[in-house]
């Protein structure tokens, strides 16, 4: 009997593991799970003759209570089970059921009164649940009303809004309103400020003299700022460099990207002019370029040679790491917020080398790469077949790669932003990590707006942002490996007592 | 009522198991307060009725009490007044044997100042004040026969069983057991299971012999071993007295 | 009370008296450091990739959706211990009755006050004991790391509560076993194989009506754990797990009564 039910057995599972691996039910299963049911049924035939020790008069009663207890366990733990199925009772631990608003969408829904929020959606879109507890969580904190709207439904609002798919919020403010057609807090929250428009300020732009284009629409362009900026409220004015003699006015901020050559030397005077009658600048820079803005920046004690800044914290198996991840900051408006776990990109830095001019100057190390960063001083041993290596006389440090100083002159302020690298604004790196709130926040600084300085909800969630590797490798070594480590030891020394005794 | 003149009184005790049966219509009383032997081959029984005894197995047949109440019906009362003394091997070698007499008195009902009183009791009576701090495992089998022999006591019960006191044991372990059992005669009922013919006579004063299952005689111990050849007693139940 | 108290703490000692038991933890802890850091590493390492070489960096929409944290690490994440622990819990209940039977220790047992209910209780409550601890000490690793990276560590929590629901519906079932069986090996053989037919019954939907493979699915483990990874509790797979270890004490109680029968 016994070997019977064994071979059956062994059988049914064999039959059962050919399934699961195959996902098909062909001859080996069929035959295996055919006979090994027989062989167990056969068992269970034979075993019946066991059952003629259960039918004495000392052996019935325990059997029968041991039975119905089974037969009690068996309904208690269905009607449980069935019972709390019907109650349908969860509990949300994800982080969308706690969603954390930022403070610039709870700013811009504050502002906004008697605005609502109307969810259009299929029954059946998965989707549905996270964008109603965000809209739930908005209008917990601000005065949103939010209404839910079955598609197809309601075929003229659909028209009307423009709404093409499940999952689309429409905002609508007075008669003003905004279509969302991929709901998240980031784009609630721009849907949000151009509802609001305020305006902020006027920036000037240079452009034509190789530096970055605010129309341009592609990769390395940078139409993202642009908006970005606009949606802050500011106005946007563009100035060919080649003609620049003065910078015009009004211009709250001046801000040059990426210039590729170097910039007209009247241009050169007239910034120079501008920010000692106590203008701001908000310049980004490109290592491998001199375009005459590195000599200006050095009179005001941000100077930055022609190098590139190297941090292999970040970096993957085969790169000797370019690009940076940033995550020491240093106390300033222009990254209020930002640290540890909240963290900016750039793809390509030059360093800063900070010294007051006067006394009274205020010149603060805003980014910085990490602790094992060095500096590559000629950036074309990036492009050689062998990755360059720090010599031996090159020291590892933090490596200033963005710069803020505030100057008084004659009773006149001047503010100016440097980044030693401006590709991390670009339409590609933009909306990487804390890119955004960076650039943004710079430009507020520099514009004297320091109350408009906040951190933005990102578009993507944020379970899509890189874990800090160093982080992540550190707690391994200190506790994902030394925990096993203590606890073996400790069943050593158990093991050891045992035995000595 | 009725009064219990025997600790264990079996009558028509029977117990079949699926290819055999193991006892056949038993009949046997073990008067109180002696040391009463169970003599029998491997395989004669004894163990089976030490299980029914214990209530460990439920008879087929036939009825068995202890101190007039039944194993199966009442298995709580049968175990408050029994002290069960397995063979060596079945104890726990990975505790200490104060941690172990710990759990045992506590396995009994007992805590606070009883228990320890009760543990203080037993590891003077079976002189294991030496090896408290030693694992299990560690100890020789004559200790660790005292330790099997001391949790039984824990709980001072009226009947003794112990099976195979000697099995495995050098000479002058089992020396030293058989001094130990002795001092039991006449303190309490102590049935003791065995095939040891020579450690019968030293330690009963009443013996039963089985044999495949069956009584095939019972008495006073000498008289039982002197009447007949030792080996007889193992044979069919003819060959015996009745 | 007390003899059910005595033994609990008896069991106790024997656990963590035996090497067995750390070697078990640290295992666990191990398996689940590694397997968490591998995958937690690989995630980067796509994020990365895909931040460097398309347009958008990080947070644009040429990001895939399954690129997330749910999906690169924490789902099969999850889907590996599941099957981790499949394998190690019936290792670590088999001693736990068939080592007495075997020894004969039962019997010392059924000879003192303890009722067999209490005898099953007690081995239960320190087995779920014994895991619930394999599972805090595992969990330690990825909290700290998750935390650190500024992530909330609910989600999570949520999924190692879905591990250790799982592994206490493995170690009810390699008790059933335990309790049917003197030998420790087959408790662990037929404590795997019950739990693999128990794993997922999808594959006998071609072959039962619809009504019949609801049953069946309520029955499985797979769907009722693998919920947990997406950070909901559900009262309903909570109780299913509890459920298993009502059932599993009536049937490991039940075997005492076999024992007795015979």
């Amino acid at each position: 009997m016994r070997e019977l039910a064994l071979a059956g057995f062994i059988a049914a599972l064999s039959g059962l593991v050919s399934l699961y691996a195959t996902d098909h039910f062909g001859a080996f299963a069929g035959i295996n799970l055919g006979l090994g049911g027989l062989a167990l049924l056969a068992a269970a035939l034979l075993g019946v003759r066991r059952l003629r020790a259960l039918g004495s008069p000392h052996s019935r009663p325990v059997v029968i209570r041991g039975v119905l207890r089974i037969a009690v366990c068996l309904i208690l733990a269905v009607a449980l089970e069935r019972a709390a199925q019907w109650s349908g009772v969860e509990f949300d631990w994800t982080r969308e059921g706690r969603f954390e608003l930022a403070p610039a969408t709870l700013e811009a829904c504050q502002d906004l009164r008697n605005t609502r929020a109307t969810l259009f959606y299929d029954p059946e879109d998965p989707r549905i649940r996270r964008t109603r507890l965000l809209l739930d969580t908005l209008a917990a904190r601000c005065p949103l009303r939010v209404v839910g709207q079955v598609l197809d439904e309601a075929v003229f609002d659909e028209d009307r809004y423009g709404v093409g798919s499940s999952n689309s919020v429409v905002l609508e403010h007075g008669d003003r309103f905004e279509t969302i057609a991929r709901p998240t807090e980031g784009t609630i929250y721009e849907a949000l400020y151009r509802l609001r428009s305020r305006l902020s300020g006027v920036l000037t732009l240079l452009y034509g003299n190789g530096e970055g284009d605010i129309e341009d629409e592609r990769d390395l362009g940078f139409s993202g700022f642009a908006t970005a900026l606009e949606t802050e409220g500011y106005r946007l004015r563009r100035v060919a460099s080649a003609a620049l003699v003065e910078v015009p006015t009004p211009t709250d901020a001046l801000v040059i990207l990426s210039p590729r050559r170097h910039l007209p030397d009247p241009a050169v005077n007239a910034i120079r002019r501008w920010l000692d009658a106590g203008g701001s600048l908000v310049a980004f820079i490109e290592p491998g370029v001199t375009s005459g803005l590195e000599d200006l920046l050095g009179d005001y004690g941000l100077a930055s040679p022609d190098a590139v800044v190297i941090d292999p914290a970040y970096a993957g198996r085969n790169e000797i790491g370019a690009s940076i991840v940033a995550a020491n900051y240093e106390a300033h408006p222009v990254t209020q917020g930002l640290g540890k776990n909240r963290m900016t990109f750039f793809p390509g830095a030059r360093p800063f080398h900070l010294s007051k001019p006067q006394g009274s100057d205020r010149l603060v190390r805003v980014v910085l790469a990490s602790h094992r960063a060095w500096v590559l001083e000629d950036p074309a041993l990036l492009d050689a077949p062998e990755p360059p290596e720090p010599g031996p006389n090159v020291r590892r440090n933090y490596q200033t790669i963005a710069a803020a100083g505030r100057y008084v002159r004659e009773a006149r302020e001047i503010r100016i932003v440097a980044f030693g690298d401006a590709e991390f604004a670009s339409n590609r790196h933009l909306r990487t990590l804390y890119n955004l709130d960076l650039a943004l926040n710079a430009v507020h600084w520099a514009t004297e707006r320091e109350p408009a300085i906040t951190l933005r909800p990102k578009i993507r969630s944020i379970v899509q942002f890189p874990l800090p590797i160093e982080s992540t490798l550190s707690a391994l070594y200190g506790i994902g490996l030394l925990v096993p480590e203590v606890l073996l030891l400790a069943g050593g020394i158990v093991w050891l007592r045992g035995r000595r005794d | 009522m009725q009064e219990v003149t025997a600790a264990i009184d079996a009558l028509g005790l029977t117990r079949r198991f699926v290819d055999h049966t193991a006892l056949d219509a038993l009949t046997l009383q073990v008067p109180r307060n002696e040391t009463f032997g169970l003599l029998g081959a491997n395989g004669a029984g004894k163990t089976t009725f030490i299980r029914l005894v214990t209530g460990f197995l439920l008879p087929t047949d036939g009825e068995v009490t202890v101190d007039g109440i039944s194993p199966s019906a009442n298995p709580a009362g049968v175990r408050a007044r029994v002290g069960f003394v397995m063979e060596t091997s079945r104890l726990y070698p990975e505790l200490r044997v104060d941690a172990f007499l710990r759990f045992a008195a506590g396995a009994h009902g007992l805590s606070g100042k009883p228990r320890g009183d009760a543990i203080e009791r037993v590891v003077e009576r079976f002189s294991i004040g030496d090896v408290l701090r030693r694992h299990i495992g560690n100890l020789s089998k004559g200790y660790q026969q005292r330790v099997s022999l001391a949790q039984a006591f824990l709980h001072d019960p009226s009947v003794v069983i112990v099976d195979e006191p000697t099995s495995g044991l050098d000479p002058l372990q089992r020396e030293d057991v058989h001094a130990i059992l002795g001092a039991l005669r006449g303190e309490r009922t102590v049935l003791i299971s065995t095939h040891d013919l020579a450690e019968a006579r030293s330690l009963t004063s009443r013996v039963a012999v089985l044999h495949a299952g069956r009584l095939v005689t019972q008495g006073p111990t000498e008289q039982v071993l002197d009447s007949n050849r030792a080996l007889s007693l193992f044979e069919a139940p003819e060959a015996g007295l009745t | 009370m007390t003899p059910l108290l005595a033994l609990i703490r008896k069991e106790f000692a024997s656990l963590f008296g035996s090497s067995l038991a750390y070697v078990a933890l640290t295992v666990a802890a191990l398996v689940t450091a590694l397997t968490f850091f591998d995958h937690l590493r690989l995630y980067n390492q796509v994020l990365f990739a895909y931040a460097s070489t398309t347009m958008g960096g990080f947070a644009s929409d040429s990001i895939p959706d399954y690129i997330n944290l749910w999906d690169l690490v924490f789902f099969p994440v999850m889907e590996q211990l599941g099957l981790t622990f499949l394998a190690a819990i019936p290792l670590v209940t088999m001693r736990v009755f068939a080592e007495e039977r075997s020894r004969g220790t039962d019997e010392l047992l059924l000879s003192t006050k303890l009722t067999p209910n209490q005898i099953v209780l007690a081995k239960f409550f320190v087995t779920f004991a014994f895991v619930v601890l394999m599972m805090a000490v595992s969990f330690i690793y990825p909290a700290t790391a998750i935390t650190r990276g500024g992530l909330g560590v609910e989600h999570l929590a949520a999924v190692f509560t879905g591990l250790t629901l799982h592994a206490i519906g493995l170690a009810s079932i390699g008790l059933t076993c335990s309790a049917f069986s003197r030998s420790q090996l087959v408790s662990a053989i037929s404590g795997w194989a019950i739990a693999f037919i128990l794993w997922d019954f999808g594959w006998m939907q071609p072959f039962v009506s619809e009504g019949v493979a609801n049953v069946l699915d309520a029955f499985s483990l797979h769907p009722r754990y693998g919920a947990f990874s997406e950070g909901v509790v559900s009262l309903a797979n909570v109780v299913y797990f509890a459920s298993l270890a009502i059932v599993a004490f009536g049937l490991a109680r039940f075997s005492f009564d076999l024992r007795r029968v015979g």
